[in-house]
């Protein structure tokens, strides 16, 4: 079974607008950094919880697809699209917990070989 | 996809577990009970009588409700003078359900945030299509 999350917002702002809010510092996490191609390398920093992972695919400012960890948990995988609707843009975000068979190569992704590892298992 | 030998992990044995995740079941399989829920997990020690407000049925329908999420362990009351205080508890429930419940609970803060951020300027009344 694979758990998810789905939730979508509409706001009154340009696509632009929703790609810098949700990709800036303080919206993920107090402290955001991540490497903007696929295999990216992902780091998410709210003081208390550290979480890390990889980017698995983007294309600014309409997709971003990435996976993150709290140390030793599963990792997860989250899709944030934004599309223009209306006068306005709509975000969509999806957080899925794979397989358990995911959870266990997923657990290490966020260390060293997670770039390569990553894709692969998505695809899987 | 292949589903994985379940002996490997080893830990899901204990039936009363599944026990407890079926009452968790039930008590979410009710969308009023889960609306309360998501509406105290934002608003920790709320009271039955600010939780009816919120919603279009009285305040005895919502004691109902608070009751079976209390059963099965979802809830934590607290008593302050002649109110009782409602808190979300998500340590009973199973991995799943929790993951769910703490999950969608950081989504609803951050679009929250994003709303308050992009949100309230012109268009008033054009929410989010829930």
């Amino acid at each position: 079974m694979t758990e998810r999350i789905e939730r979508e917002l509409w706001l009154p702002a340009t696509r632009d607008a929703v790609w810098d809010a949700v990709t800036s510092d303080g919206w993920l996490a107090e402290y955001v950094r991540i490497d903007l191609r696929p295999g990216g390398d992902a780091h998410f920093d709210s003081g208390g919880s550290v979480r890390s992972g990889w980017v698995e695919d983007v294309s600014v400012p309409e997709r971003l697809i990435f996976w993150w960890a709290v140390d030793e948990e599963p990792a997860s995988r989250v899709e944030l699209k934004i599309e223009e609707r209306g006068d306005g843009t709509r975000l969509r975000i999806v957080e899925t917990r794979p397989l358990e068979v995911l959870d266990l190569v997923g657990v290490p992704l966020p260390g060293a070989g997670g770039s390569t590892y990553g894709p692969a298992l998505v695809a899987a | 996809m292949t589903v994985p030998e379940p002996s490997d992990r080893g830990a899901l044995s204990a039936s009363g577990a599944d026990e407890r995740a079926g009452a968790v079941f039930g008590a979410l399989s009710d969308p009023t009970r889960r609306a309360l829920l998501a509406a105290i997990a934002e608003h920790p020690e709320a009271t039955a009588t600010e939780l009816a407000s919120g919603l279009p049925i009285s305040r005895q329908a919502v004691l109902k409700h608070l009751n079976a999420l209390t059963d099965a362990g979802l809830l934590d009351r607290t008593r302050a003078g002649r109110e009782v205080r409602y808190q979300f508890t998500p340590a009973p429930l199973s991995d799943a359900v929790g993951w769910m419940a703490e999950v969608g609970a950081e989504w609803d803060d951050r679009l929250a945030v994003l709303r308050r951020q992009l949100g309230a300027t012109s268009a008033a009344g054009r929410g989010a299509p829930e």
